[in-house]
């Protein structure tokens, strides 16, 4: 079993020494002054931001350098005048404005032509394999995030070490291992209108899971509770972003303040994990303005806010864009792209090599595409989220992370420094 | 149905009198006939008070007690009880049929799906048209999207409907199961059709009847085929007739299979039959994905139904763990093939063990296991004869079995809603709280199912959860279910009073020393009797205690 004994034996003995105490006193031993073992230190944060649907990478990094894109795509083509050129080859979709400057200060890179060996047009075999992590092999059960945090000893195991923000676990996060979806940070723990109701509730039911039972149902009743005091503490109904922060309305916004507050509160985030959606754009996809620009405006604005409102705590944390595929090279009759096979994704954050592109760029010569039309995939996106394991978090046993899959440094796309 | 009665008493005999005996002696059968002709019982190894084995089969066969099903149970006998679960088809069931008259799904055939749900994706592209020209708000309501998503809804809804309500228990359970075992994600393009009619029609009529029959009623269903695609998988080269004058767009041309596609033959050895060491390689995999090709689907934008395309298969001589399946044969050498999967050894043991699993114990003992695999080789995979013999093994019954097992987030909550006599509404909402729960119902991605082990289904959030879906159905404030306690629970703010009655006649006697304490302190301030009653039931539902079966 996988939960922390620590932390069990440390809030069960708690527990236990207040049975059969009074009720006044009991609340404010559950409510003391409460110190996580791994508050005192910054650990290294994974933020993975899932865009479902199949993101036009080259719509997203743009290789305006290339006369083909051009050929290929007369609609929906970024107009060179208006791509955010980064190296004279590739540049920014105009939307992504709000990143340049990670790029300047060389800690955003970004990867082309990265995806599947498994080359399913399907979102959904397509997702389900990025998220197993075993591309192929349908019968996994358990997610790769879960089988990092299976097999992860280094860090503090916290009822928030790896957090999915939306009202299900995703499959990346499904397994043995404890992990958690919060929809809401405001709504976790008891939901009962009253606050003296809802103490009561919280004190009786930390009681009765602490004392009545031993396994995994007291270990996970113990987890709960101490994962609500570490949120009172954090206290998120009372978090201000930094100054000048703003970040953009809905899902994404939302998901990403609340992961801040996470990592700005300590409680041992090691992997948070959200979903932006929309990207499937068979119709209307828009170039500079449009459809896929208005999701790009919104990822942009937020992951900007995002890295800005973390300033200096940014130096632990990574930020990486998945996508489970790409979208054909050429445009379709109905303006826009049907399913292709790689993409690209963008890498950010502290010990990022930044302020460049990376991965071998296939080229858009049709006798390099993957069967003749789509972007070949030069990168398997086990090598690059592999690096970020291994290289951000200290992930010290890839193979049972990636299984049937072997990791070598040559092959990982070096996103991140050399230390 | 598929068993008469005849058939059933030959095979009842068949079974091991040692272990019928030993449990019936045990459990205190009221079945006259039975109980004479079982006399010589051998020395019982766990005897057990009648409520208490009235209790564990309740939660086992069941989706737990209704109030005062434990005492009903008790003295019927629990053998008795568990006949009358094994035969399902003479149970009447007057008010879940009454109540499955509010579903429109089950009135509606693929075809009817499919084209609603065209009509909608035509609405869905109409408006994001709209939208991208500035021709409509976004947000505007679509009637029709409207609908095809109510009548979705009720597929989950009937799931939760007919495991409060049903009196066929265990068939809902075996249901449950063999939904699970065959698992098909709803939410995968076409099975957003198929999946209405793979439950209703492929599943349901066979979950106790012969595990082959069930094997091939999957494997021929569209919604399997399409899941695990099969009906793309085409031998290497094929190519279909030519269809039409205008040929095929360059798109059409890309998608068009290419080979075989070894997705559903993997998973049908891994999962549906052999295990995962059942004893194949990879060479097997690729002959049998080869052996199934042109098993497909005819239109299932439409959707059409399972067809054989004779332009698709791969009429080759092919091996199969070293059985010879000699070249010219089409479609025939697919059920051969499926029927002797389904009798093979390792099968029996692979799903006699998920069936332990699911009855017995998450690590199910050797014991029942084989019994079941046992009961398996003897009537060629009857399931009602399989599953006969876990319920007659001393395993089933043993200390270490009872109360051993964590419910599922769907066990949870139905056992909740059954413990206080609830009465699920016509929304789908109470369905949506086992999504909220963690197991949204048909939509698991990954072919083997949902976990049945404890590790998977508790964590912190979760947990947390169950609380909080507690405490709503104890203060009646849980959407979706109707509960009236008046009845059951008496109107008192005596935390002694309402506990003796609610372990008593709603949980069987399941409330620890512990939690009595607890409770007894934290409610020692409250006379309200309603608020008392609301907070007692919630502690014990939200409890540990109920967290097991």
């Amino acid at each position: 079993m996988t939960i922390s004994r620590r932390v069990f034996v440390q809030s069960g003995g708690l527990a236990m020494l207040s049975l059969g105490l009074d009720p006044l006193f009991l609340a404010r031993a559950a409510y003391g002054p409460y110190r996580h073992p791994t508050g005192a230190s910054d650990g290294p944060v994974l933020v993975c931001l899932f865009m479902r649907g199949a993101v036009d990478g080259l719509n997203l990094i743009v290789p305006h350098g290339d006369p083909l894109y051009y050929q290929e795509r007369p609609r929906i083509a970024i107009p060179a005048p208006d791509v955010i050129d980064l190296d004279g080859h590739f540049g920014l979709h105009p939307r992504l404005a709000a990143l340049k400057p990670l790029w300047d200060n060389k800690s955003l890179v970004a990867i082309h032509a990265v995806g599947s060996p498994e080359a399913t047009r399907s979102h959904f075999d397509a997702q389900d394999y990025m998220e197993s992590g075993t591309p192929g092999v349908k019968a996994t059960r358990d997610g790769w995030v879960n089988r990092y945090c299976q097999h992860d000893a280094e860090h503090a195991n916290t009822p928030f070490r790896a957090v999915a923000f939306g009202p299900q676990l995703p499959r990346a996060l499904a397994g043995s291992a404890p992990t958690l979806a919060i929809d809401d940070l405001h709504a976790f723990g008891l939901q009962v209108p009253r606050a003296a109701a809802r103490d009561r509730l919280t004190r009786a039911f930390e009681e009765l899971y602490a004392g009545a039972e031993t396994g995994v149902l007291a270990s996970s009743g113990q987890e709960s509770f101490e994962a609500i005091r570490l949120l009172q503490q954090a206290n998120p109904l009372q978090y201000r972003p930094a100054d000048g922060v703003d970040y953009p309305r809905g899902h994404l916004g939302r998901s990403l303040m609340q992961i801040a507050q996470l990592i700005k509160a300590r409680v041992g985030l090691r992997i948070a994990y959200l979903d932006a959606t929309g990207w499937d754009t068979h119709v209307n996809q828009g170039a500079s303005d449009g459809q896929l620009a208005g999701l790009l405006d919104d990822l942009g604005a937020a992951l900007a806010a995002f890295a800005t409102d973390l300033g200096e705590r940014l130096r632990d944390v990574v930020v990486l864009t998945m996508s489970e595929f790409g979208r054909a090279v050429r445009e379709n009759g109905s303006g826009g792209t049907d399913h292709g096979h790689a993409t690209a994704m963008l890498v950010f954050g502290g010990g990022v090599n930044g302020g460049r592109v990376a991965g071998r760029w296939p080229t858009l010569d049709p006798a390099a595409r993957y069967e003749g039309r789509d972007l070949a995939v030069t990168t398997d996106f086990r090598d690059l989220f592999g690096e970020l394991l291994v290289g951000h978090l200290g992930a010290t046993n890839l193979a049972a992370v990636f299984p049937g899959h072997s990791m070598n440094p040559a092959s990982s796309p070096g996103v991140l420094r050399a230390t | 149905m598929l068993f008469n009665g005849t058939r059933r008493r030959a095979s009842h005999l068949d079974m091991r009198p040692l272990l019928v005996m030993a449990c019936l002696a045990v459990l205190g059968a009221r079945n006259p006939d039975r109980a004479r002709r079982d006399r010589v019982a051998s020395v019982p190894t766990d005897t057990l008070p009648p409520r208490d084995s009235a209790l564990h089969a309740l939660n086992r066969l069941a989706y737990g007690p209704r109030p005062g099903e434990v005492d009903r149970v008790a003295a019927m006998g629990v053998m008795h009880w568990i006949d009358q679960q094994l035969e399902p088809e003479r149970l009447p069931d007057r008010v879940l049929a009454r109540r499955e008259r509010e579903f429109q799904l089950l009135r509606t055939d693929d075809a009817e799906l499919a084209q609603m749900f065209q009509a909608a994706r035509r609405e869905q592209e109409e408006r994001r048209r709209a939208r991208t020209d500035g021709m409509m708000e976004p947000g505007m309501n679509d009637p029709q999207a409207g609908e095809r998503q109510r009548v979705a809804a009720q597929l989950q809804q009937l799931v939760v409907l007919r495991a409060v309500v049903s009196e066929r228990q265990l068939q809902e359970v075996m249901t449950d199961f063999w939904i699970n075992h065959f698992n098909v994600y709803w939410a995968k393009g076409a099975d957003r059709v198929y999946m209405p009619s793979y439950v209703e029609q492929v599943i349901r009529p066979r979950v106790l009847g012969k595990f082959s029959d069930l094997l091939i009623a999957t494997a021929q269903s569209p919604a399997m085929l399409f899941y695990l695609d099969n009906w793309e998988s085409v031998a290497t080269g094929a190519s279909p007739p030519a269809q039409g004058p205008r040929g095929q767009s360059q798109r059409a041309l890309a998608r068009q299979p290419k080979g075989p596609n070894e997705n559903y033959a993997r998973e049908l050895m891994e999962l549906h039959t052999l295990g995962v060491d059942g004893g194949y390689t990879q060479r097997d995999v690729q002959e049998v994905a080869r052996l199934f090709t042109g098993w497909s689907i005819a239109r299932p934008a439409q959707g059409g139904r399972f067809e054989f395309n004779e332009w698709a298969h791969d009429y080759g001589e092919k091996t199969i763990r070293g059985v010879r399946f000699p070249a010219g044969h089409g479609m025939d050498e697919g059920i051969r093939l499926l029927k002797i999967l389904a009798n093979d050894p390792a099968t029996m043991h692979h799903v006699s063990r998920r069936l332990c699993a699911r009855f017995v114990a998450d690590e199910p003992p050797d014991g029942c296991v084989d019994a079941a695999a046992g009961a398996w080789a003897r009537t060629n995979g009857d399931i009602r004869q399989v599953l006969r013999a876990i319920f007659q093994s001393p395993e089933f019954w043993s200390r270490e079995a009872r109360r051993a097992k964590v419910k599922t987030p769907l066990e949870f909550l139905i056992s909740a809603v059954r413990a206080v006599g609830g009465d699920p509404d016509t929304t789908p909402r109470l369905a949506q709280i086992v999504t909220r729960l963690g197991q949204p119902l048909y939509l698991e991605p990954s072919p083997a199912g949902y976990p049945e082990s404890q590790e998977d289904w508790v964590n912190s959030g979760a947990l947390l959860q169950r609380m909080n879906t507690a405490v709503a159905l104890a203060e009646g404030r849980l959407p979706g279910v109707s509960v009236a306690l008046d009845g059951l629970l008496p109107a008192t703010a005596n935390a002694d009073s309402l506990l003796e009655a609610l372990d008593r006649s709603l949980l069987g006697g399941i409330i620890s020393d512990h939690t009595r304490d607890v409770v007894r302190r934290e409610t020692a301030d409250v006379h309200d009797p309603a608020i008392a009653r609301a907070l007692v039931l919630g502690f014990a539902l939200g409890g540990p205690e109920f967290q097991r079966q």
